[in-house]
């Protein structure tokens, strides 16, 4: 079999990309209409659509937790997403993104404001080529924001990890395929640099886990300026006219709560 | 850090202020919750939201609709993180699902829910929803949007501040575009004039 | 927050509306949403469209695999249609196993292609009694604004036309090679209508489905043939509606026809 060079003579992939170089990342807010907040993300060849609604009344009511709001994180992949035709049933390795993912992203948002409703998250994968559980958290993130559901911050994600000695950024698939392959999802919240998702496959020394860490913590920090994009985007030409409306609509609102007969036109 | 439009997790500012909504402390220093706009007046710090739901406050008037009648209380969608529960014995008139109520909040508590009172029936009408965030420019400056909606539209107007406006008789078609356009357009300026132009051009428009 | 309640009141406009023959949005009563179509959508689907019929978004990934031919047709291959209703298209939509109205959006579309011929079962064998070409489209419902069937058939039929045949080497799938693109000798397509307060109307948006009595689907080709009817909800139909509603079918779907170019 022929070998393959990970990484040439002029330190770039397979793909042409640097050890410290993402694939390109597309995220598009506010999607689909019947979501309250939703986004579309391509990460590379990864394709996925996230819907939220919440927060909303746990039922049934005996998942409800008094304290605070559930959050609840489903990640699928559809049967074509993959090159082998996968069953439509959700597998283990859903079942177990779903979990760590919605572990994630309970850090980020104030759960506590919101008890006995549950913040659902729907994902879905409709492409594939490794780190899709990394897109998906970061179109999550995207997705809670555009819901207007408080957060501390947002949750960006990317995975590290090493292919034919090499650390590198965003393994591709051809990569985690390598013999001596380590891939380690790693989501944070970018302020503080928290580690929200953790997760490694492979065998690695102390020394390459840290140096693989640094350099998935400036990933992650890559990812993050592309989900403010994402954000902004939107609002960015209005902002500063928005600015000014917004001292017009205090006034207003303090006129309206001295007299709230203006709700119906006030007098005809 | 005037007007300046943030993320969830970003910095208002690393003073020392009072906390208005959607911004929390950390660390001494104040962030933002949510998507919008940061502003910093008379000593508070807080950030006005792009989009999101009705947080109830004591004291709005809301537009609610009958979701369920039960027992000895109905339940009533105000467009929010939870549903109203209204006791029968505090209601002079039958309700049914669907109905289309105003209600004045008279507390919220803890974890958002709002206690209603003052509750009054529409006869007939629909509601339409726009954001919670854009029912100032709505209404207007001495109700000044909104009059030129109800001589543009023919329709009876009444808005919540959660968002849900009754509109009865009238252009409601016209009445939806024109509230779309404010939504869309609300930051611009002499928006009341632009309004009322889409208004003039569209009664030309329709010959009845 | 379920935003049922909304709904139910916006289906007592529609029914007022439709006395006067006019509808929510403004359409025509025959009238359909404007159409988005996004081919190749999947690089891992053999073939694969995205449809935006309206707000209404669907998406559907084709995939070829190879297996038994069943015992009582050892010549043919065949199609097996499944559809999930994602539960971030709707607040009403939970998450679990195809429900009675996934299941039945499944069967209808695959009716509305098999029945029509348009795939030559027979041109699927691979080695008689032993192995076939299967063909597995999967309908992924991203957004529900109103009329699955007609969007679902539209992704259906894009996914099977941008369908490329895995390349077989000793009868076996070689990864990543292609050899040829799947045959279709027609494009099948649903019409769905909505009878409200005793009016036809095609292309139902959420609204309107709220306010329905009944719906009727009809899968037609471009030889004015019918191959697949299928009524829903609690309302009916009498004979000369459903005349009405096949020949509209004919015509509607030869308009959506128009988007898929030949070859």
């Amino acid at each position: 079999m022929e070998e393959i060079v990970y990484v040439n003579a002029e330190g770039r992939r397979i793909d042409g990309r640097k050890l410290d170089e993402l694939r390109p990342i597309k995220i598009i807010p506010s999607v689909l209409s019947r979501a309250e907040g939703s986004a579309y993300i391509e990460w590379g060849q990864n394709k996925a659509l996230v819907g939220v609604f919440g927060p909303r009344e746990a039922i049934p009511q005996h998942i409800q937790d008094p304290t605070k709001a559930i959050v609840n994180y489903v990640y699928r992949m559809a049967t074509f997403s993959v090159p082998d035709r996968k069953s439509p049933k959700p597998g283990r390795r859903e079942i177990e993104i779903s979990k760590v993912s919605g572990e994630a992203l309970a850090k980020a948002i104030f759960v506590e404001r919101f008890p006995n409703t549950t913040i659902d998250i729907y994902v879905h994968i409709f492409d594939s080529n490794a780190g899709t559980r990394c897109a998906a958290l970061t179109a999550a993130s995207v997705a809670l924001a555009d819901a207007g559901i408080p957060m501390r911050d947002l949750v960006s994600a990317c995975a590290v990890g090493r292919a034919a000695g090499h650390i590198m950024l965003d393994l591709c698939k051809e990569e985690e395929d390598a013999t001596d392959a380590v891939d380690m999802p790693l989501a944070i919240m970018p302020r503080t640099k928290e580690v929200v998702l953790l997760q490694m496959d492979g065998i690695i020394s102390k020394e390459e886990w840290k140096e693989a860490f640094e350099l998935g913590l400036k990933g992650c920090q890559q990812v993050y300026e592309i989900q403010k994009k994402a954000l902004k985007r939107k609002y960015e030409e209005i902002a500063e006219e928005e600015a000014k409306a917004i001292e017009h609509v205090d006034k207003q609102l303090k006129e309206i709560s001295e007299n709230p007969e203006l709700l119906r036109g006030g007098n005809k | 850090m005037e007007g300046k439009l943030v993320i969830p997790g970003e910095l208002v500012t690393d003073k020392r202020m009072r906390l208005g909504p959607h911004v929390f402390v950390e660390n001494g220093k104040i962030y933002s919750d949510a998507v919008g706009l940061a502003k910093i007046d008379r000593g508070i710090a807080r950030v006005v939201p792009l989009q999101g739901k009705y947080m109830p406050k004591a004291g709005d008037v809301v537009i609610g609709i009958v979701v369920s009648e039960e027992y000895s209380y109905y339940i009533i969608d105000i467009n929010s993180f939870y549903y109203s529960f209204v006791p029968k014995e505090e209601i002079r008139i039958p309700l049914r699902k669907g109905t289309i109520v105003s209600a004045k909040i008279v507390k919220v508590d803890e974890i958002n829910a709002a206690t209603l009172s003052d509750i009054r029936v529409f006869r007939g009408g629909e509601v339409l929803t726009i954001s919670p965030v854009k029912v100032p420019r709505v209404i207007g400056k001495n109700a000044s949007m909104l009059n030129l909606l109800k001589r543009g539209t023919g329709c009876s107007l009444m808005v919540g501040m959660n968002g849900r406006i009754w509109a009865k008789g009238g252009n409601i078609e016209l009445l939806k575009k024109a509230l779309a356009k404010i939504e869309r357009e609300s930051h611009l300026s002499n928006l009341t004039l632009r309004i009322q132009k889409m208004l003039e051009k569209e009664k030309q428009h329709t010959r009845r | 927050m379920r935003d049922d309640i909304l709904w139910e009141l916006r289906s007592d406009k529609v029914k007022e509306l439709i006395k006067v023959s006019q509808r929510l949005d403004g359409r025509g009563l025959f009238e359909y949403r404007p159409v988005q179509i996004e081919t190749g959508f999947s690089k891992n689907a053999h073939g694969s469209c995205r449809i935006r019929l309206g707000e209404t978004d669907v998406i559907v990934g084709v995939k070829m695999d190879i297996a038994e031919p069943y015992p009582d047709s050892p010549d043919e291959g065949s199609i097996t249609v499944g559809a999930e209703l994602m539960p971030m298209a709707s607040p009403v939509f939970e998450p679990g196993p195809p429900d009675q109205n996934a299941t039945e959006l499944a069967r209808v579309v695959d009716r509305c292609i098999r029945e029509s011929k348009a795939i030559d079962f027979k041109k699927l064998s691979i080695v008689e009694g032993e192995k076939a070409w299967f063909v597995f489209i999967d309908i992924y419902i991203a957004n529900d604004a109103g009329n699955l069937f007609d969007a679902s058939s539209l992704a259906a039929l894009g996914a099977l036309l941008d369908t490329k045949i895995p390349k077989l080497e000793d009868d076996k799938i070689v990864k990543g090679e292609y050899s040829g693109k799947l045959e279709l000798s027609k494009k099948p397509l649903l019409t769905t209508f909505a009878k409200i307060n005793g009016k036809i109307v095609v292309d139902p948006a959420t609204a309107e489905e709220k306010a329905m009595d009944a719906r009727l689907s009809i899968g037609t080709t471009e030889e004015a043939l019918m191959s697949a009817m299928q009524k829903g909800g609690t309302g009916s139909f009498t004979q000369a509606e459903i005349e009405q509603c096949i020949e509209l079918a004919f015509q509607k779907s030869d308009e959506l026809r128009k988007f898929f170019k030949v070859g």
